[in-house]
């Protein structure tokens, strides 16, 4: 069962940079008599990929990382620029809407017309029917043109046809959110029971929930290319990481303290690491911070420590006043603390540390220094930290 | 390779788009060329007072009509099939299919359509009581597959380079009365000044033109030399069509 499904070499897709009329006819006229159109820009590049029959993969990404493409690459509807991809097996493609449903006839000749598009027969069609209109559930509709349709209805069809076609490898693309929660259980139903049989998947979705519960492997990709690619877990967070440090850079950088002020800080250690690079740290692990503090008229200073999401949503705060301590004074007016955070129940992700120094009696603060950490671990549990939980054995809560 | 019952669901769609939303549905195939053969009837044989040439020769309505409804097939076909590709842009994006389906199917529904007419017409005509050699109806559809092939290697071409150019379609528009003009369909070949007599073989439709009515009317004799350079053109046509459509195929995405 571990015969390669889908195979790609060095996948690359560019478009031909098209401008005005008179570029059409030239990239004719290249194509025709020299076999290439050079003039292009790149959307894709790059992609080597192993997909195993049986195996399940989640392509993530942003809007326009190439995910679509690379399916359309796959699926046969574009032609790679370079490189090239093989598939062994019938595909099941749901791209976009509709999979290329023609809104003017009705949902059961396009049924037809999508089950002789993936080679049935009159007859396999005939015995198929039925069962296809029992998964859609549209009801009258299915005699309607599809352009009465809601774009639910749509996907409905849509899946419905592909899950009586049984395909070797199912190819979706941000196909569950579209329909109602029902429906969306109904087909993840169908995938978890596809993939229970030996069928292979690969489906694009800005769902992590969905891509962390079908998908055993994932693939990142960024600007046309693969930024990592391996276990699920890893590379979601990996990827909801990258996000958030991305959306918290979007912010306006806040105002950084002066050096000449009363306190600042000198140096931040996380678990003894003074750079800049984020600190990668174990759910479960320990944490440890050393802060190291200048202050100007040798006055002991208060340290606040806070841990705050990428996006700035803060899950923990406390300070040296808070709990009575004092930091010690290392040097002439060097003041030293340390913290230690043991037992992390830091969900998987990236968080920031921010460390400010702060005046003796704790009111005024002095000085930012933020560093980043990335919770790493396989957990599909949701929210930033876990609180201890224990479930009830029903008997147990009945007495 | 294009599976049977693919083509046969894009036939019968094609066939349904062109009657949707008529009342009359399926009649109109008969009807259409009825009306016509009567308009055409009226204007040349009771206006203009058309005569066809020769001591032998048929009335003039069935001369035009012999030569007509295929070119109105052939023409038909053509400035339908041009942007079979264009015209399902969204279907191609997003589904696996051999595109030339979407060409030879057009191409196949007109051909159907004025096939039906063809015989609708020629009927009439014999029971009016003109000449018509019924039974040289076999004969015709040999030379009716022939056309097909030539409509169909023009097509796949026109079709793939559509894509790239959009302005074919227009082109085709004013080309195809240009080419209708220059062959016999609504004059013989003996009306024509002496000069100018054979200059009209350089215009592929000629030949059916005066083919059918050598087989349909027995007007007029076709060497067999004839025959060979038209089947010659016919195939080299369908040849070429489909080299260029494969050669273009991949890129069809990349334009549409």
């Amino acid at each position: 069962m571990s015969d390669v499904l889908v195979k790609a070499h060095d996948l690359g897709k560019a478009w031909p940079k098209v401008h005005r009329s008179s570029d059409r006819l030239r990239a004719l006229g290249r194509l025709l008599f020299r076999g290439n159109d050079r003039d292009r820009v790149s959307v894709l590049q790059g992609v080597n990929l192993e997909i195993r029959r049986g195996e399940s993969l989640g392509l993530i990404g942003e809007n326009g990382a190439g995910k679509s493409t690379l399916l359309k690459l796959i699926t046969g509807v574009l032609t790679p620029t370079t490189g090239s991809v093989r598939v062994n097996g019938e595909i099941g493609a749901l791209l976009e809407l509709g999979a290329g449903f023609h809104p003017e006839y009705s949902g059961r000749d396009n049924v037809a017309m999508a089950a002789a598009l993936h080679g049935l027969d009159g007859t396999e069609l005939r015995e198929k029917l039925p069962e296809i209109i029992a998964f859609a559930d549209i009801g009258h509709y299915i005699d309607e043109p599809v352009k009465h349709y809601s774009s639910g209805m749509v996907v409905r069809l849509g899946f419905a046809v592909i899950a009586a076609l049984k395909p070797d490898l199912l190819v979706t693309d941000e196909v569950l959110a579209v329909g109602d929660e029902s429906f969306q259980k109904k087909c993840v139903k169908w995938i978890e029971d596809y993939l229970a049989n030996g069928g292979t998947l690969i489906l694009v979705s800005h769902s992590m929930y969905h891509v962390q519960k079908l998908c055993r492997h994932a693939c990142w990709l960024r600007g046309g290319e693969v930024a990592m690619y391996g276990d699920v877990f890893d590379v979601t967070q990996s990827y909801l990481a990258w996000h958030e440090r991305k959306s918290a850079a979007m912010q306006p950088a806040r105002a950084d303290a002066q050096s000449g002020v009363e306190f600042a800080l000198l140096g931040v250690a996380i678990n003894d690491d003074e750079s800049e690079t984020p600190a990668l740290l174990e759910m479960g692990g320990t944490l440890r911070i050393r802060v190291r503090v200048r202050s100007r008229e040798d006055r002991v200073p208060c340290v606040m420590i806070g841990i705050v999401r990428a996006d700035g949503t803060p899950v923990y705060g406390v300070s040296t006043e808070i709990d009575g301590m004092v930091p010690q004074r290392s040097a002439d007016g060097e003041y030293v603390c340390s913290i230690e955070f043991r037992d992390l129940a830091l969900l998987p992700g990236s968080y920031g540390i921010r460390i400010h120094p702060m005046d003796t009696e704790g009111v005024r603060v002095f000085d930012t220094i933020e560093r980043s950490i990335v919770m790493r671990g396989a957990s599909r549990e949701f929210g930033l930290v876990r609180l201890a939980h224990r479930w009830q054995d029903s008997t147990e809560a009945g007495a | 390779m294009i599976g049977p019952t693919l083509l046969l669901r894009f036939f019968r769609r094609e066939l349904k788009n062109r009657f949707a939303g008529s009342l009359s549905g399926g009649v109109w195939v008969l009807l259409q060329p009825l009306l016509q053969l009567a308009v055409t009837s009226f204007v040349f044989v009771h206006v203009f007072k058309a005569r066809v040439p020769g001591a032998d020769a048929p009335g003039y309505l069935p001369f035009l009509a012999t030569a007509f409804w295929p070119w109105t097939a052939f023409a038909e076909a053509l400035l339908r099939s041009t942007t079979a590709i264009q015209d399902n842009a969204a279907l191609i994006g997003k589904v696996a299919l051999p595109r030339e389906v979407l060409v030879v199917a057009s191409v196949l529904s007109s051909f159907a359509i004025h096939c039906i007419g063809y015989l609708v017409i020629l009927l009439v005509l014999a029971a009016f009581g003109y000449d018509i050699h019924l039974s040289h109806l076999l004969l015709a559809l040999p030379l009716y597959l022939l056309l097909l092939s030539l409509a169909l290697g023009a097509a796949l071409l026109c079709a793939a380079v559509q894509v790239f150019v959009r302005d074919l379609v227009q082109l085709l528009g004013q080309t195809l009365p240009l080419l209708m003009f220059t062959a016999p369909v609504y004059y013989a070949r003996d009306l024509l000044p002496e000069k100018f007599r054979g200059l009209i073989d350089l215009n592929p439709f000629t030949f059916y033109a005066e083919a059918f009515r050598g087989i349909l009317l027995d007007y007029g004799d076709i060497p067999p030399g004839r025959i060979g350079v038209a089947v010659a053109i016919a195939l080299l046509t369908l040849f070429v069509g489909h080299q260029v459509f494969r050669r273009l195929d991949p890129h069809f995405e990349d334009f549409l």
